[in-house]
């Protein structure tokens, strides 16, 4: 286990967004947070991204509580993609991926060859070369998704998470998203955690899924293991069935809608 | 491909027309003015023999005056720059922390201290110890900026809650001194007022002197501070992602917004619209040439206040215009074209 979150409880004034969560990680494995609106899928990210401390519990990135971390050695092992992040519009794509290297960099020294090499490998990773020039502005909402998560990429660190990286995007870049994470993960060795709402993405990209509910953690497996509990109809409140064409194909769900 | 880095050429070229400007200005600054002196009489003073009416007017008046100016335009400028980066916030200048208002409260107070205090009548206005102003003014500022600091910082630190504690204290403080202004009175109120409009007039080597060391401070700070400024645009989650010590950062870059502000206010008075309109047009000719930014900042804001002040002087003749009309009057132009530029 390289990242572990141990009993950790998080309030925002009277209400508990999460509940004695506990989930270690290890090296090159993708696991998906998936569960309903307000689950705690956010507050659990940003808890393992040492964003915010939790009042009960702990996490533990390689062996040293995240308090004991120092932000720019924490950003150098792991880095953190929000939720429609915002971004000054006068920026472009290159200048934002280049921001991933503040880390790697001190007051007074330029970009290095081994910055150019990352920030190059980010935007090639991401297909972005081409617009590499262009204002962020100027992209689409897929365009700019890719761009900050090149931003992430430069970073060059161990262990990515990600909020909901694939809303809001056409199903297309949704696709190429996902597999630029298994990519990421098969040939770099990144640990991988994401937040993400669809349920049959979840299954087909990750190895361990893990199922929030009203801020604590209700399931932890394999997508396998969980198409057999009939817990992703109770949490979410839906009916469909599992079809499962090949023992080597991830489960699907087909959720049925009345009409 | 290129790596967005401007190379110091691209960075040199940009500077050009901008720097010419200001090097025209500082010229008719020196040349021009109320006392027509002739051009000879002024190089005999800029080579050390002047005659000695020669030397008070240029020496004693004129350059420390537009020294004056331009370390303070440069204060303002910068410190606009800073607080629109770090508040994500357009509109954000001196006056969005509070320490405009804060100085003129302080102001207010002290002159009305002064006047009562030494006993003395409308007539002996200058007995009164106006050396103590920008001191007085500038301590005021400080405050005001700290408190509002004080308050956004409790519990977490909040960009929001900065900006609007800074208005409703700002607000608050404004008040109070026209309150004071209005119940004092008289005709002594009249050397607020001019205080108040932003104004060059009799400012000597001290206020050159009481404004260095804040232009030193920031000089040495901001370039150990260059990176941490340009990712304090971002939401503290993502700066902080990134690597950034958010806190600290925006602690040291909010202290020296403050420090250059209220030194600033403290020697010129509140200034309006110059830490507004210069960071905008800045980055308007700057475009994605983000090094560029900081340094056209200093030579726009530099120039804007020393033409404003030759402007003012040569308009108004005797009496001169106060500068913080002519930098408002040009100013809003100058803004509603960028808005205009930018949609």
């Amino acid at each position: 286990m390289i990242l572990k979150a141990t009993n950790v409880s998080i309030r925002y004034g009277a209400h508990c967004a999460l509940d004695g969560f506990s989930l270690g990680f290890s090296p090159a494995e993708i696991v998906a947070l998936i569960g309903p609106n307000g689950s705690g899928k956010s507050t659990a990210l940003h808890a393992l991204a040492g964003l915010t401390r939790p009042e009960v519990g702990e996490v533990v990135l390689d062996g040293r509580e995240m308090r004991q971390w120092k932000r720019r050695n924490l950003a150098k092992r792991l880095s953190f993609l929000p939720q429609a992040p915002y971004a000054p519009d006068d920026m472009s794509v290159e200048q934002l991926v280049r921001q991933g290297r503040f880390a790697h960099l001190g007051p007074f020294q330029g970009f290095r060859s081994e910055d150019r090499m990352a920030v190059q490998w980010a935007l090639e990773s991401t297909g972005l070369e081409e617009l590499a020039d262009r204002g962020l502005k100027e992209l689409s909402g897929g365009e700019r998704q890719r761009a900050w998560i090149a931003a992430a990429l430069a970073q060059e660190s161990g262990i990515l998470i990600l909020d909901e990286p694939t809303s809001f995007l056409d199903i297309g870049h949704q696709v190429e998203i996902l597999e630029l994470i298994s990519r990421l993960s098969r040939e770099r060795g990144v640990t991988v955690v994401i937040a993400i709402h669809d349920l049959n993405h979840a299954m087909a990209i990750a190895d361990r899924i893990a199922l929030l509910s009203a801020g604590r953690l209700v399931f932890e497996g394999s997508p396998a293991a969980l198409s057999t509990t009939g817990l992703l109809e109770t949490t979410f409140n839906v009916k469909g069935k599992f079809i499962r064409s090949d023992a080597a194909d991830a489960p699907y769900l087909q959720i049925r809608v009345q009409r | 491909m290129t790596f967005g880095t401007p190379t110091s050429g691209r960075l040199g070229r940009g500077l050009v027309a901008p720097l010419t400007l200001s090097a025209a200005l500082l010229i008719a600054a020196v040349f021009l003015g109320v006392v027509d002196l002739p051009a000879a009489d002024i190089l005999a003073v800029l080579a050390g023999r002047g005659s000695d009416d020669a030397d008070l007017v240029i020496g004693t008046i004129r350059i420390p005056r537009i020294l004056t100016g331009i370390l303070a335009g440069a204060h303002f400028a910068v410190a606009g720059l800073l607080l629109q980066a770090i508040t994500r916030n357009p509109l954000a200048d001196p006056t969005i922390l509070g320490i405009s208002q804060g100085a003129t409260l302080t102001v207010t107070i002290f002159l009305l201290f002064a006047v009562y205090g030494s006993g003395a009548d409308a007539h002996t206005l200058y007995s009164l110890p106006l050396h103590w102003l920008p001191l007085v003014a500038c301590a005021g500022g400080m405050l005001t900026g700290l408190l509002v600091y004080y308050l956004a910082m409790r519990n977490r630190l909040s960009v929001l809650r900065l900006t609007l504690s800074g208005i409703a204290i700002g607000a608050t403080l404004h008040a109070l001194a026209m309150g004071l202004i209005a119940g004092w009175g008289s005709s002594r109120f009249e050397i607020v007022m001019q205080w108040l409009s932003g104004s060059l007039y009799a400012r000597s080597w001290e206020h050159v002197v009481f404004l260095l060391p804040f232009t030193f401070a920031a000089a040495v700070a901001l370039p150990l501070l260059h990176r941490s400024i340009d990712m304090l645009r971002f939401e503290e989650d993502v700066a902080r992602s990134f690597g950034l010590s958010y806190r600290l950062h925006f602690s040291l870059v909010l202290l020296t917004a403050c420090g250059l502000a209220a030194s600033a206010v403290g020697t010129v008075g509140p200034l309006i619209f110059v830490g507004l309109v210069v960071p905008h047009l800045a980055h308007f000719l700057a475009g994605r040439s983000f090094g560029m930014v900081m340094p056209l900042t200093v030579v726009l804001g530099a120039s804007l206040v020393t033409g404003a002040d030759l402007a003012g002087r040569l308009l108004g003749q005797a009496e001169e215009i106060p500068i913080g009309v002519i930098t408002a009057l040009t100013g809003a132009p100058v803004l509603l074209f960028l808005l205009r530029r930018r949609s």
